[in-house]
């Protein structure tokens, strides 16, 4: 039998469907409501995740294009 | 990789191979920060702007030849990092991405967190809202996820963006950032720990 240690440190494989233990670690969650908590929260965790938006960085998109311009140039002169 | 090239996307190539300015600093908003946390995950973040500056100098240069068998997104992910790559190996740094993060104490996986039989020593928190839509509308913890996002190791912030947001397969993370599917698995594990920690944390507190 699985214990909580091994089902929480397998719970991202299992989630995603990548373990050969699934049937050891639904036997274990079958007794254990901590763990039941564990995997139900890293599932939403990763469902919240899907849908998150991240922030973008505050880098302005006329700065990064002025220096690529700039080196595009410095290329073309090299070449 | 997969060849899902919408009709906007087509058009934006097409104004990107004609030299449209305006689609390329579309491109650059869409896709910079996303290829900065790429780029520091490979190379480091004394590197990282430089890096990802080249590869947009690539990206212009090359855009004619892009052959739009992968996504553009897949495409300048892999543009990145390859140059990322590239730099490592030319400054010949020996950096890991395993060196550069460790299980943090105090994480999930802590041993202290477990009885000597391998049980939980306490009962995991209470959530009281579960549903990830009710979730996503708490802006005081959107603001405490990006914060915990950007505090962690660069290896598993890009994997778990990568995996989790972007919801690139396995196959192509471990391709992008040149580590094995196992590390990957790993890298995008702790991350979820962390974050569920901050959410443990926000449940209780209402703050981060
Ligand atoms: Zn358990």
């Amino acid at each position: 039998m699985l214990s909580c240690k091994q089902v929480a440190t397998i719970a991202s494989d299992y989630l995603d469907k990548s373990t050969p233990l699934k049937w050891q670690i639904r036997l274990h969650l079958l007794m254990c409501a901590n763990c039941r908590r564990f995997v139900r929260h890293m599932k939403i965790t990763r469902e919240l995740s899907k849908q998150m938006v991240l922030n973008k960085t505050a880098d302005d998109v006329d700065t990064i294009w002025n220096k690529v311009q700039q080196r595009i140039k410095q290329d073309s002169q090299s070449d | 990789m997969t060849t899902t090239t919408s009709t906007d996307e087509s058009e934006l190539i097409a104004q990107l191979i004609h030299g449209d300015d305006q689609a390329f600093r579309h491109v650059i908003a869409l896709y910079h920060s996303l290829m900065l946390n790429i780029a520091r995950a490979i190379a480091g973040d004394i590197f990282a702007d430089d890096i990802v500056q080249e590869a947009w100098v690539s990206v212009y240069k090359n855009i004619a030849n892009f052959e739009r068998r992968s996504s553009l997104k897949t495409w300048l992910l892999t543009i990145v990092s390859n140059q990322a790559k590239a730099r490592l190996r030319k400054e010949s740094r020996q950096v890991s991405l395993e060196q550069l993060d460790g299980e943090a104490t105090g994480s999930y996986l802590d041993g202290a967190n477990f009885k000597a039989d391998g049980h939980w020593q306490q009962s995991i928190p209470q959530w009281n809202i579960e549903s990830p839509d009710a979730l996503l509308e708490e802006q005081q913890l959107q603001h405490c996820i990006n914060r915990t996002l950007n505090l962690l190791p660069p290896a598993q912030k890009a994997a778990f963006i990568l995996r989790d947001i972007e919801q690139q397969s396995f196959e192509d993370i471990c391709s992008i950032l040149a580590v094995s599917a196992a590390n990957v698995r790993v890298l995008v594990h702790r991350a979820r720990l962390t974050l569920m920690q901050v959410i443990d944390r926000y449940q209780e507190t209402g703050s981060c």
